[in-house]
């Protein structure tokens, strides 16, 4: 394929992701905040099946994402392995954290809303470094 | 994805079977995601653009800034996990260079359009609803005759 428009297409495909994870981040910010207080606000009048009808599309859709992320970089040969599992390592548990922690807000835990903040940031920047590694690799294939 | 992509799937029944399976739902996905749009959002610009800046003649209320997000944000996610996985399985059809080359840049940009329009639809009015509207349409056409093309040819066993 002509590298022009490979290069394209990685451009579009990664806007296409940060655009994704920026409305993410945007809607967290409207909707949850980003203090303790705002967290703790937020989740605390949330019933259980509330809870549920955010937690069961993105635990589906993010297994799914991270699956297909992740794949392309077990893949690339030039990256140290240890790279990649503290990628895994790193990844998941975060994403488990971010999810899982408003269900223990809404049991009166109040301190894991600065988990959930943490788990959050942690989570979407270590999948915006991911996609930096993936994408820096591919364009130096490319070249 | 690379283990879909990597092996001769006509030689691999199992394989051939459930990426088959998978066409079939994501193709059936596409079809009910115009749907839902069309019922939700309305058929034409002008019944999107109602329903997204709302419409003062009808009484018609904008939809919040917040729920557009939500919108977009849940739509993108199910279009490029369904974007990755058919033009996986297209790439190993063997079709021409152009015609691969059109089929990824073409769906690249129809799915870019569509959330980018609907973001800036409050600055620029109805025209972003209509390129949001237009985007859709284009990039849900094409993973369905992508899908389809994918499917005839696995069916076949060319790939």
């Amino acid at each position: 394929m002509n590298f022009k428009i490979l290069h394209f297409v990685t451009l579009a495909f990664s806007t296409l992701v940060i655009l994704q994870a920026s409305l993410g981040v945007l809607l967290f910010t409207r909707l949850v905040g980003f203090t303790p207080h705002d967290v703790n606000l937020y989740y605390g009048d949330k019933s259980f099946h509330g809870l549920l009808e955010v937690i069961l599309p993105h635990t589906l859709f993010i297994a799914i994402a991270l699956m297909a992320v992740l794949h392309f970089l077990a893949f690339i040969q030039n990256i140290d392995p240890r790279t990649k599992k503290k990628a895994v390592y790193f990844l998941f548990p975060l994403f488990f954290l971010d999810q899982f922690s408003p269900l223990l807000i809404t049991l009166g835990l109040e301190f894991f809303a600065v988990i959930k903040i943490i788990a959050f940031i942690g989570f979407q920047g270590t999948l915006f470094w991911v996609w930096i590694l993936i994408f820096r690799q591919t364009l130096k294939l490319t070249k | 994805m690379k283990f879909l992509a990597s092996k001769k799937l006509s030689d691999n029944s199992v394989m051939r079977s459930i990426i088959i399976g998978m066409l079939l739902s994501l193709i059936l996905a596409m079809v009910l995601s115009m749907t839902a749009k069309g019922i939700d959002y309305g058929v034409s610009p002008k019944e999107w653009s109602a329903t997204v800046l709302g419409n003062e003649a009808e009484f018609i209320d904008p939809m919040s800034f917040n729920d557009l997000l939500l919108g977009i944000h849940t739509d993108l996610f199910a279009l490029i996990l369904t974007f990755i996985l058919i033009a996986s399985v297209y790439a190993r059809m063997g079709r021409s260079r152009v015609v691969m080359i059109g089929f990824l840049t073409l769906s690249l940009l129809s799915l870019l359009t569509y959330p980018i329009g609907m973001l800036f639809s409050s600055m620029i009015g109805s025209v972003g609803v209509t390129l949001s509207l237009g985007g859709f349409i284009v990039f849900h056409l094409l993973m369905i005759m992508g899908g389809l093309d994918s499917l005839i040819g696995l069916l076949r066993k060319k790939f």
